[in-house]
């Protein structure tokens, strides 16, 4: 009998409180990540975010417009907290490191960008790579043409990279929308959101 | 022992709340959901997997920081699981599998502490807590996790994890003089090619049963020696990633060998399915013939959205060293999220 009211008691609890859809692509190991991306850093703080805390269904529709293209209803939904790494000097914040998963031609990858405060890429590699050619486009002669870029370029196709591979055109496209809606998932749940925060404390 | 247990774990829930309220923290919630059947030539109709019964549960995974960045990690993963080959009265019981704390004391070194996957083999790199193929790691050490302390970190070339546990799996307990000492050195995680050297050393004890509360029961009052060195590897080749485990050792005076090689292939044009074939075999004692329990095992899993998984496997022994070999067909709904 107390079995069964302890699985009862059990039950109400995990049904009455809050839950999150499984988590957004996150780094392996962030201690060394965040060394090797920032040798200068001191430490990092994890924010888990999701889409619909900041902004529900307007800022996912809003997303989806600045991103051209419809969010993937499995693995791309409202409610997936998306894991940003805050870099610290001491206690300053001197960068923001954010990893997405996106759909390529043979099953899943990951993309990994390290950015400045105002989301200008300073590092870019691929955590994950499902492709034949995954070496290629792992090669640091691709991933380093991404650095310096901003969410602008990426509005206004200011481009220039080409395709590494030789007959996986269909994972590049996939490496430019990931990269994409990356920066633009840091700007409209971190960026956006941190540059309110600082105007309510000058208020 | 169990009043033990419960001042422990009572302690624990109520650092984690002291925690959440009085720092910084980062932390989500997960349900978990596990249903499980399907058939079996030896035993027909079954409600369970070798180390999985239907379950339902929940997972807290946090994060705690403060001005200087998080410092502070905890896993709590719980299931209440309902075994039908019980009576009602045992049916009943509560599986912890993660439980743990883990301290960041310099960058290099993170010290953890609590309920954690044993570091050996495959296991601890492959997430296989709800998945219907499973590694080496019941034939090989007799549980996947166990309760005790570790010294963890990365280095840039290679991870390490060093354990000390108490050699008892999901109960805690100790008798004669049950210990378990692992070490495994791998690559990074996150290489399409990743291997991985690990070796143990302990006197384990010999439980059934997945449950921590009430205690699992205890095979054998002896406590078995094991003497283990293992190697594994993964490698991800477009659509494809290849799993393999090496074990080789002793239990007491019985040389050991185990080894698995698995086949995952992610459809490219339906990638929420994918297909797996694994064969495993566990070899009992190298100087007896046929003391070897060898399964093979074809799988399918889909992903139906963001939180709900389906899975069906069929598995074909084709030796059992203790009894008749048995063909197994199983089918799983998972759900983990919202």
């Amino acid at each position: 009998m107390k079995n069964i009211i302890f699985v009862i008691f059990l039950v109400l609890c995990i049904f009455s409180s809050p839950a999150f859809a499984a988590v957004g692509c996150t780094l392996n190991d962030p201690d060394r990540d965040v060394k090797r991306l920032f040798p200068e850093s001191t430490g990092y703080r994890t924010d888990f975010i999701s889409i619909k805390e900041i902004g529900g269904g307007a800022l996912f529709q809003k997303i989806e417009q600045e991103l051209n293209d419809k969010l993937d209803t499995v693995y791309e939904t409202i409610d997936v907290p998306y894991s940003f790494y805050d870099v610290l000097k001491g206690k300053d914040v001197i960068g923001h490191i954010h990893g997405v998963n996106q759909k390529g031609k043979y099953g899943g990858m990951q993309l990994i960008l390290a950015t400045d405060l105002k989301g200008k890429i300073l590092d870019f590699y691929y955590q994950k790579m499902s492709s034949p050619e995954a070496s290629k486009f792992m090669d640091k002669n691709f991933t380093k043409q991404f650095i310096g870029l901003t969410l602008e370029d990426f509005l206004k196709g200011n481009l220039k990279m080409s395709d590494p591979s030789k007959a996986n055109h269909e994972d590049f496209l996939a490496t430019l929308r990931g990269l994409k809606k990356n920066l633009i998932l840091l700007k409209e749940l971190k960026l956006n959101s941190e540059s309110q925060t600082k105007k309510e404390v000058i208020k | 022992m169990s009043r033990l247990i419960k001042v422990l774990l009572f302690s624990v829930f109520f650092s984690l709340c002291f925690l959440q309220v009085v720092l910084a923290t980062e932390s989500l919630f997960y349900k978990e959901m596990n249903l499980i059947g399907g058939y079996s030539s030896r035993d027909h109709w079954i409600d369970k997997g070798n180390m999985m019964n239907s379950s339902l549960g929940f997972e807290y995974y946090g994060k705690f920081s403060n001005d200087y960045g998080d410092f502070l990690t905890a896993d709590l993963q719980m299931r209440v699981a309902y075994d039908s080959t019980k009576n009602s009265h045992d049916a009943w019981g509560v599986e912890i599998h993660n439980a743990w704390l883990e301290y960041r004391l310099m960058q290099p070194v993170k010290l953890r502490l609590g309920h954690f996957d044993v570091p050996f083999g495959l296991e601890p790199v492959v997430d296989t807590h709800a998945t219907l193929l499973q590694t080496l790691a019941e034939n090989n050490i007799g549980f996947k996790q166990d309760w005790g302390t570790e010294f963890r970190g990365s280095l840039p070339l290679f991870d390490y994890e060093l354990a000390l546990q108490l050699g008892s799996g999901m109960s805690v307990r100790r008798k004669d003089g049950s210990f378990l000492a692992s070490a495994r050195i791998g690559t990074p995680t996150g290489r399409n090619l990743q291997g991985g050297l690990s070796l143990l050393y302990g006197e384990v004890l010999d439980t059934e049963g997945m449950s921590t509360f009430p205690k699992n029961e205890l095979s054998s009052d002896k406590a078995v020696t094991k003497k283990r060195v293992g190697l594994d590897g993964e490698y991800l080749f477009g659509s494809y990633l290849f799993k393999g485990e090496v074990a080789y050792g002793k239990n007491d005076s019985n040389r050991v060998l185990g080894y698995l090689a698995e086949i995952d292939y992610t459809l490219p044009k339906y990638q929420n399915c994918q297909l797996e074939l694994q064969f495993q075999s566990w070899i009992n004692d190298l100087s007896r013939k046929s003391s070897d329990d060898s399964t093979l095992t074809a799988g399918v899993s889909y992903r139906l959205s963001q939180n709900k998984t389906l899975r069906a496997a069929f598995s074909h022994e084709l030796n059992n060293s203790g009894q008749k070999e048995e063909d197994k067909f199983l089918v799983q709904f998972y759900y983990f999220g919202l």
